[in-house]
């Protein structure tokens, strides 16, 4: 019998113990897992795109207060931006709280253009851009409320004093495909047009273009009425997620708590499984088997459990949230929910590291002991 | 007849590593349900702590806080002499119309921008919110560029700390005093002169209006009053409503904090059932001399339910020991209503460390229910021969 048959031997001695083990971990790695996506989707970049390129441009004071619609052209005109797309956060309800997703109006022109990782058929785009009245949804959004093209859809305004209805045109596909987007136009004329844009957003021509455009944009209307803050597209959103509060904290220590307690419950039943083994081990030792070698096979049964458990917790989370639809879960905090090939490295290099440490102890003393004395003790 | 219970505490103490180790996982498991709850808990009670059941706040229909509300100053005139509003000694309507404004301000901490709300107000205000009160320097003189802070900002922003100058608006404002508001939602504000304010923000109409009933039953007629009036196309509702609405923050919290509590929980139990099914395998001789003493099968799976128990609440309270240290921190987070920061303190209340212990009861409960039928179900002659 090989290493590895001997080790599987005893995995596979106590049935009920090593599948409560493993389940134990399993359901820890799997909260782990969770975790650690909270934080990838937070902090999440789009892979496609040119996200790299673009800044958001907002006033300065607050998000809360507008910029003045004039600030386009001047805009434009910014040595280094090849873009300029106005935007601007709605707010509206579709019907009611709970149905919560995110819309805006913009320019039909740019948008696609603008935030390139998303696609429309030319149809459909030709069809919203047409119309004043039209608006485009994402995939995952029309499919929730199971909107078809041609659908008036109705979204009362919360900020601002108005209801709109919309005519769907288009579905758009990409990697965030919650969002719903109108003419601003229409808005802007619904208010009895106050010429207000909430954000601009630019594309620099180039990435080396980007922070030096975001200075001067910020010099040019500095002592202005309405001075600007402008940032990258990336740090505007980690801005939002700056407002959550201290949430690298929170998790990480939640996650650090969770680690321990997979590290008490493994080392637990390593313990208790060695032990019960001591006149075993005992054995052993009088067969020749020597002291590094034991130590090596206890340590590499501990390993393989936890693994198992922590293979079973992770890949578990990567399936669980492919088909939970977290979005619809959250409320819309989430957009996207899935569970990265490295959170799942990191959760299986952990769980060996929790095996092999909490086989450490118990079989560096059972390696020790004299056999005699390990004979004489009776279970 | 019962199994002594001293027998169970023997047990757990001779086994002490295995005791320890499960001790401590249940306990982990009950710290972290306890501290998520206390942070979920400090939140919702910073908006039901805010609030008097006989102030009206009014806002524009259709939004649903004042930071997206406007009220005509033309509206005002007519809220400001509604029958049944209260008046103060000089016999002047307890109405304090407000202008509210989002700033972006760096924190201390990491220099990372959040959302304050910034109050404009007249000394009305101060009267319709008696909790408010001034802790260091003074208040905000009239037509003056002063400002007045809650300590939470004053601890927690930059340039917010008392005679520093916050830049927002068109000018400067001197921070003139800070202001402690009780466990309230003001204590995450910044308070001005309303006429001010509007000023710096090229603010025509109000935000919100708030005002002081003279009886629950005034407050009722009133609020139909103002709902029913077409020309204001406003909304009113009780101060206290408005902020039990922004409970609904804390919402996704508590989901979060179950969501991994009963994760946790189940993995802890089948760790106690591990240490529970060893016991069992190495008392099987222990269990049949109880039978041969004349324990029932049924003392004998309650004796072993009640250790598995026992084991589980000590981890309860070590528990509610290790998550006692975060009670009263403070920190802040996105009203998501508001997009307005608001800070809070962690929260542990006697209901949460029972919610707690009862958490590991249940734990206990299920994960030694099986070790403990398998031992009531041994045959005692058997087990007598063993080993």
């Amino acid at each position: 019998m090989g290493a590895l048959g001997f080790i599987w031997k005893n995995i596979t001695r106590n049935r009920r113990r090593t599948v409560l083990t493993i389940l134990s971990i399993a359901l820890s790695l799997f909260l782990l897992s969770t975790l650690m996506t909270v934080l990838t989707e937070l902090g999440r970049e789009s892979p496609d795109g040119d996200q790299h390129l673009r800044l958001v441009v907002r006033r300065a004071s607050s998000l809360g207060d507008p910029l003045p619609e004039s600030y386009l052209e001047k805009l434009k005109r910014v040595p280094g931006v090849r873009m300029v797309h106005a935007l601007s956060w709605f707010g509206g309800l579709y019907v009611d709280e709970r149905n919560f997703f995110a819309n805006f109006g913009c320019d039909p022109e740019t948008l696609f253009p603008m935030f390139n990782e998303n696609r429309v058929p030319p149809e459909q785009l030709a069809a919203f851009k047409k119309e004043r009245t039209a608006a485009v949804a994402g995939r995952k959004l029309a499919e929730r409320f199971k909107w078809r093209l041609g659908d008036k859809i109705t979204l009362l305004g919360t900020i601002y004093p108005v209801d709109l209805e919309f005519t769907l045109r288009g579905i758009y596909t990409g990697l965030d495909e919650t969002a719903f987007f109108f003419h601003h136009a229409y808005l802007d004329e619904a208010l009895g047009r106050p010429g207000k844009v909430g954000t601009f957003w630019l594309k620099a021509a180039s990435a080396a273009e980007v922070p030096v455009i975001a200075e001067r944009v910020d010099a040019m209307f500095k002592n202005s009425d309405a001075e600007t803050k402008t940032e990258t597209e990336r740090a505007f959103q980690l801005g939002f997620v700056a407002m959550l509060g201290n949430i690298k904290t929170l998790i990480s220590s939640i996650s650090s708590v969770v680690v321990f307690t997979i590290l008490l419950v493994t080392a637990n039943t390593m313990a208790m499984s060695i032990r019960e083994r001591a006149r075993e081990i005992a054995i052993l030792k009088t067969l020749g088997f020597t002291r590094r070698r034991l130590l090596g096979l206890l340590v590499a049964e501990s390993a393989g459990i936890a693994l198992a458990g922590g293979l079973l917790g992770t890949l578990g989370a990567r399936l669980f949230y492919s088909l939970v639809d977290v979005w619809k879960h959250t409320q819309g905090f989430f957009p996207i929910f899935v569970v990265e090939p490295e959170t799942i490295a990191i959760g299986l290099l952990l769980s060996v590291l929790i095996g092999v440490t909490s086989a450490a102890l118990p079989a560096y003393r059972v390696s020790r002991q004299t056999i005699a004395h390990a004979l004489r003790r009776t279970g | 007849m019962a199994v002594p219970l001293a027998y169970n505490i023997r047990n757990l103490r001779v086994r002490v590593f295995s005791t320890v180790m499960t001790v401590f996982s249940v306990g982990l498991v009950v710290a972290v349900f306890i501290g998520v709850m206390a942070l979920a808990r400090g939140l919702e009670e910073a908006f039901v702590a805010t609030g008097d059941p006989l102030n009206v706040v009014v806002l524009r229909q259709g939004s649903q806080v004042e930071t997206s509300s406007s009220v005509r100053r033309d509206a005002l005139q007519v809220i400001r002499y509604l029958p049944g509003v209260a008046t103060d000694a000089a016999g002047v309507p307890l109405v304090s119309p407000e202008v509210i404004v989002l700033l972006n301000l760096p924190k201390r901490a990491d220099g990372q921008g959040a959302n304050v709300l910034v109050r404009g107000l007249r000394a009305t205000g101060f009267e319709l919110r008696p909790q408010v009160r001034l802790i260091q320097g003074r208040m905000a003189r009239l037509g003056l560029r002063e400002v007045i802070v809650g300590r939470s900002i004053a601890e927690r922003f930059q340039n917010a700390g008392l005679g520093e100058r916050l830049r927002f608006g068109r000018s400067h404002w001197t921070v003139v005093g800070i202001f402690e508001a009780g466990r309230t939602a003001f204590g995450s504000e910044i308070w001005a002169d309303a006429t001010e304010l509007a000023d710096d923000f090229d603010r025509a109409d109000y935000s919100a209006v708030l005002l002081r009933a003279e009886s629950p039953l005034a407050l009722r007629t009133i609020t139909q009053r103002i709902d029913s009036d077409q020309r204001l196309h406003l909304k009113a509702q009780a101060e206290p409503e408005y902020y039990a609405e922004q409970t609904k923050t804390a919402g996704p919290i508590k989901i979060l904090g179950s969501f991994m509590a009963v994760l946790m929980a189940i993995g802890a139990s089948f760790a106690v059932m591990n240490t529970m099914y060893a016991s069992v395998a190495r008392r099987s001789r222990e269990i049949g001399v109880l039978r041969v003493l004349g324990f029932q099968p049924a003392s004998i799976l309650l004796s072993f339910l009640g250790e598995s128990v026992l084991l589980a609440l000590l981890g309860g309270l070590v528990g509610c020991l290790l998550a006692l240290p975060i009670h009263g921190l403070t920190t802040g987070t996105m009203n998501f209503r508001t997009f307005s920061d608001i800070s809070f303190a962690f929260r542990i209340t006697p209901t949460l460390l029972l919610n707690g212990l009862g958490f590991s009861l249940a734990m206990g409960a299920l994960g030694g229910f099986l070790p403990a039928r398998l031992a009531s179900r041994q045959p005692m002659v058997e087990t007598l021969r063993e080993g």
